[in-house]
């Protein structure tokens, strides 16, 4: 069965994906608890940095009724075009999510709120930084020069980036991390480890997408977003009524709890 | 709300091997401001009260004997505070109004843990001064293992039994805040939050660790216990065989309100581990030291852990706690041979060069009872 999902208003299709789709991996997380590595960390397969990379393509995911809401949302809360196969479980969860969808409140297209820059190659190594980047929630955008108004910008195979880093996608992303700071972040999550965000705003709105990529709902998530907002409208997949707690705006950032989150939530901020 | 960064770690770090350039930079957020006079080290800095009695436990059964273990704590709040009376003993520190914390141990559960009979005797206590069972909270941050420990069975109907990680990471139980921020190792969840209870419910709290030994931190009692059990993301200070247990521990347990709050120290020394610690897989590292030491001084009974625990592991030929040979680290080997990380017993005189003790023995007065 062959689902399609178009940029905001999903829609049902039948036959096969056209032979011009980008085929992404099944979205997950594999945790590793004995496996001996320099992170125990779980591994997040997340398809954001493929979606940023080419906004304009279609893609298609094959996915066991158990993912085809992390699929549908995850190219949802990217703005991609995709189609969805599934079984016929699948297909009723993916209708819910369509209904869900259709009750997020319209805020037309919002920039890209990011911290980083990457200037786009298209190679192997400047996707896996992109992808390490989006899992790590180190807001980037890409740009075709550097932009000043970034705090930082990375072009792999400069002199501050050489390729040889990229060898170590993830030394390089905490190498990133540690120039760019903490401090200077837009967006932080704490509480988990498997959940990534997504951030969009002009000064006055901010929206913040969260997806969470473990089959297993997160609780007591902490968020925290530089700029001072203070009011808030949250709308989550499976969670009706969800409110957020602990909100709190205060040394020009603002706070928040997520006490519950099944596989998405999107929240919005204004001033 | 107040922040501060601890800059006071540097002069902290003077008596240790590790420079002030090695620590930690960590930056503690909360609102609550030290009590006049904070519960650690309380009334008796100093102080300890070691209460012994060969009959507590039985060495074959591992049984905990339960008439002893009521006079050895009967025996040792009345030594610890002067008082006549056990109840007096315990008005000295709560009254009918507190709401009352009991930071239990249970990471060698189902085999080392605060004894029920000893958390049993503490409830009871508080109890007879009027506090009803409702305010009373047992708490830990795990389910799993202090639900295998039964608490309830030994305390009465209405007591709280409470375990902040009701699905393990969640940060649900813990104040947002009330934490410790700092990067260790590149961990991308920099935030330690403290347990909600403890910022909103509790009005004083008893710490009953155990005698044990830590893989990371040397040993693991008053300080530890206390510290990593009243916090959250707190195993990222221990992901690599350097560790940053040294300073976090007291950095930790010195924050408000937990360092106020936190009134009273029970050691359960009955049942022990002195090696493979904090957990108890291998029954060969258990040891039964049939003691309990009373006090409001966390670092100055952890001073006199380390000898318990280092002496043991002496008599046993296993490896010093103050060993920090690479050599002799082999993790996931539980073997007394081999450490699995550098340890660091350190952490306590860090602690008391926070305020939280006393850490020269010459300065600690000991009060042996036997039972």
């Amino acid at each position: 069965m062959t689902l399609l999902l178009a940029a905001l208003l999903p829609t049902l299709a039948a036959g096969p994906a056209s032979s011009d789709t980008v085929k992404l991996p099944v979205p997950k997380v594999e945790y590793r608890p004995n496996e001996a590595t320099a992170s125990r960390s779980p591994w997040i397969d997340a398809n954001g940095w493929q979606l940023l990379r080419a906004p304009a393509r279609r893609y298609s995911y094959d996915v066991p009724s158990a993912s085809v809401a992390i699929a549908a949302l995850e190219a949802f809360a990217y703005g991609a075009q995709a189609e969805i196969r599934t079984d016929g479980a699948g297909t009723t969860i993916f209708n819910r999510v369509l209904d869900f969808l259709r009750g997020v409140p319209e805020i037309g297209d919002l920039p890209i709120l990011a911290n980083i820059g990457v200037i786009d190659d298209g190679s192997e190594e400047t996707g896996e930084l992109m992808n390490l980047l989006t899992r790590r929630n180190l807001l980037y955008r890409i740009v075709p020069a550097p932009d000043p108004h970034l705090d930082l910008n990375i072009r792999l195979g400069s002199k501050e980036y050489p390729k040889s880093e990229a060898g170590d996608p993830s030394e390089l992303a905490q190498k990133i991390r540690s120039q760019l700071t903490d401090e200077k972040r837009l967006l932080r999550v704490y509480g988990s480890e498997v959940v990534i965000a997504r951030l969009t705003g002009d000064g006055a709105h901010a929206r913040i997408h969260l997806l969470n990529y473990a089959n297993r709902p997160v609780k007591g998530l902490r968020v925290r977003v530089l700029g001072t907002f203070s009011n808030w409208k949250v709308a989550a997949y499976d969670k009706p009524g969800l409110k957020l707690e602990d909100f709190a705006a205060a040394d020009g950032a603002t706070e928040f709890s997520v006490p519950e989150m099944s596989t998405y939530a999107v929240i919005d901020l204004s001033r | 709300m107040h922040r501060r960064d601890f800059l006071q770690l540097a002069t902290a770090a003077g008596a240790y091997a590790a420079t002030p350039t090695d620590l930690p930079k960590y930056k503690v957020v909360t609102a609550f401001k030290p009590a006049p006079n904070p519960g650690m080290p309380g009334p008796y800095p100093g102080k300890a009260v070691r209460v012994h009695s060969n009959k507590s436990v039985n060495d074959a059964t591992h049984k905990i004997d339960a008439p002893t273990v009521k006079e050895m704590l009967a025996r040792g709040m009345c030594s610890l505070t002067g008082a006549k009376s056990e109840r007096d003993a315990w008005a000295h520190f709560f009254d009918s109004k507190d709401v009352v914390g009991i930071k239990v141990n249970c990471s060698g559960a189902p085999k080392i843990f605060s004894a029920a009979e000893v958390i049993g005797g503490i409830v009871k206590n508080l109890v007879s001064l009027g506090i009803p069972p409702p305010n009373i909270y047992l708490y830990e941050r795990f389910p799993d293992q202090l639900q295998s420990v039964h608490y309830y069975r030994a305390v009465p109907a209405g007591v709280n039994i409470f375990a902040a990680e009701t699905t393990r990471g969640s940060v649900a139980s813990y104040d947002p805040k009330t934490y410790v921020e700092t990067n260790f190792f590149g961990e991308d969840d920099t935030r330690s939050n403290m347990i909600r209870l403890i910022t909103e419910r509790f009005t004083k709290i008893i710490n009953v660790p155990n005698m044990k030994d830590h893989g990371a931190a040397g040993v693991t009692g008053c300080l530890k216990n206390i510290a990593y059990g009243s916090f959250s993301n707190v195993a990222r200070s221990h992901n690599r065989e350097k560790t940053n247990t040294l300073s976090f521990i007291g950095t930790l347990a010195d924050v408000e309100p937990l360092r106020s709050r936190t009134v009273l120290q029970i050691m359960d020394g009955l049942r022990g581990v002195w090696h493979g610690g904090p957990f108890s897989e291998d029954p060969q590292y258990r040891f039964y030291p049939k003691t309990m030491v009373f006090g409001t001084d966390p670092v100055a009974i952890d001073r006199l852990l380390l000898d318990v625990i280092e002496n043991k592991r002496k008599a046993e030929g296993a490896v010093s706690i103050w060993d920090r040979s690479m050599a002799n680290i082999k993790p996931g080997v539980l073997d007394k041979r081999y450490n699995t990380f550098i340890r660091e017993p350190g952490h306590i005189e860090f602690a008391s060069q926070l305020g939280l003790g006393v850490y020269d023995i010459k300065r600690i007065a000991v009060t042996d009872i036997e039972v």
